[in-house]
């Protein structure tokens, strides 16, 4: 395997939204529901079928300056992906060829513990299809040596497609050359995250931006815990009541409790 | 001679008992090939996983209403302790776990009974509320909803071990039992042996009913 990383320099982002674009048309997705709130952040949030999305932030550093700031909302792609160890289906996985995570949305049966489980919020259930989507990196696209959509459509270099050794350099020396609250978010948490953000910013300044994402601890406990104690404690019962039945004995009335009381041998 | 029969359940009590089982069964059927990847081929029958969620979710709306139902029906017969005569059951543990010439004597419901009427309410009920928001999880948001699948899980370990005992107290462990949900009528001997109060009571105030069937 070739761990790939879509590696995301918010600094040469430039917000044309080519990407956003790309990516519908790719996935063929049409046009969603939207609200206008005053920037050019369109539509607000993720949806079912908008898979990844450009935030526009007026943000007043603490010097003053007013500053425009950019990021690219789309599925992390975790080492550690909450949303595969949770799915029932099989329809989330791994894909063994570069780590990301893959969607097979006709596996998918809509029970919505992605959307639970995810730590960042990625997975949209849509109430027509019954069924929850996300982006799968343009897994058509990659496995087929191809650059995903939005890296194919990106004009400056913000959007790059590129092995994780490679990408970590590229992400680190573009950092130093930043310089300031530049750094790298996406390698710190859920075993490294194969989309990776470049910002020049301190990350807690992006709205809606995880700053501590993990796998929820709850999970581990009824996966790991209460799933198997199921079958354990139905088969204890199971094998506790044979065991009684032959030891103990059932329940049977005594003499005394029939009207007319029975021959009793030796009695 | 034929042992008397009595009525001990009646015909409205058996129908509940009977949907929330049904419910029940299939609730923990479908959960099993939805919570098991390795039971995933549970779901054939129903023509896939998919098939599964919707029966799982047919029966949930049946369970409810049932389970309701039962809550509304027995509370007050097998959802209360009485002590101090519970409390002599249950140091003797009933008689299930070695010998007593005489098991103390408790009302129609003994205290195990009880147990397990008030854990399949409290754990029906669990599962009924943290269900309806595996529905709608996004009326609670993740952080809850973490606690909503733990406590589901939890819910379902609880009631699929206690089904194994009461089917087996129900059934072979305390023979002549099971009429009580089937015909609605348990042999006397088999009552005086297992619910020796009750039977007094209702002799003495007159309302045992024998069954008149001479089969």
């Amino acid at each position: 395997m070739t761990e790939m990383i879509k590696l995301y320099d918010a600094s040469k982002c430039t917000a044309c939204r080519g990407c956003q674009l790309a990516c519908k048309q790719w996935n063929g997705l049409k046009a969603g529901q939207t609200e206008h709130k005053g920037t050019y952040q369109n539509p607000p949030t993720l949806q079912h079928n908008t898979y990844m999305l450009i935030h526009f932030q007026d943000y007043v550093a603490p010097e003053g300056n007013v500053k425009w700031l950019f990021r690219k909302e789309a599925c992390m792609h975790c080492t550690t992906a909450a949303c595969v160890t949770v799915c029932p289906s099989g329809a989330l996985y791994y894909n063994k060829e570069f780590g990301t995570v893959g969607m097979d949305r006709e596996k998918c049966i809509g029970c919505k513990e992605c959307v639970s489980a995810c730590p960042f919020e990625v997975p949209r259930y849509d109430k027509e299809t019954e069924k929850v989507s996300k982006c799968d990196m343009c897994e058509t696209r990659i496995s087929n040596k191809m650059n995903p959509a939005c890296v194919k459509a990106c004009p400056t270099g913000a959007l790059k497609w590129v092995d994780k050794e490679e990408a970590m350099k590229m992400a680190e020396a573009r950092v130093q050359y930043l310089g300031g609250d530049a750094n790298v978010y996406g390698d710190k948490f859920v075993g490294g995250t194969h989309l990776m953000y470049v910002l020049p910013e301190k990350a807690d300044v992006y709205d809606g931006i995880h700053k501590d994402p993990k796998v929820p601890v709850t999970i581990s406990l009824w996966k790991s815990i209460l799933k198997p104690l199921s079958l354990l404690g139905a088969g204890g019962v199971i094998g506790g009541s044979i065991l009684h039945y032959f030891i103990h004995g059932p329940h049977k009335p005594h003499p005394e409790h029939y009207d007319e009381p029975k021959k009793q041998g030796g009695a | 001679m034929k042992n008397k029969m009595v009525v001990v359940t009646s015909g409205y009590e058996r129908f509940v008992h009977w949907a929330l089982a049904i419910s029940c069964l299939t609730l923990c059927y479908t959960g099993l090939g939805i919570l098991f990847k390795e039971l995933n081929f549970l779901g054939v029958i129903f023509g896939g996983l998919k098939g599964l969620v919707t029966v799982h979710d047919f029966m949930a709306v049946i369970f409810a209403i049932s389970l309701v139902l039962a809550i509304a029906m027995w509370w007050k017969e097998a959802g209360i302790f009485v002590f101090p005569e519970d409390w002599e059951w249950i140091k003797a543990a009933g008689g299930y776990l070695w010998h007593l010439d005489h098991v103390p004597e408790t009302g129609k419901y003994n205290p195990g009974q009880k147990a397990f009427f008030l854990t399949v309410a409290l754990c029906g009920l669990l599962m009924v509320v943290t269900g309806f928001f595996m529905w709608y999880p996004e009326k609670l948001g993740g952080d809850l909803m973490d606690w909503v699948y733990v406590l589901h899980v939890l819910g379902f370990v609880v009631i699929f071990a206690f089904f194994f005992v009461h089917l087996y107290l129900g059934t072979i462990g305390n023979p002549g039992s099971v009429s009580a949900m089937i015909s609605g009528k348990m042999e006397l001997p088999v009552l005086r042996m297992l619910h020796p109060k009750w039977v007094k009571e209702m002799e003495h105030e007159g309302k045992l009913m024998i069954a008149n069937d001479k089969k």
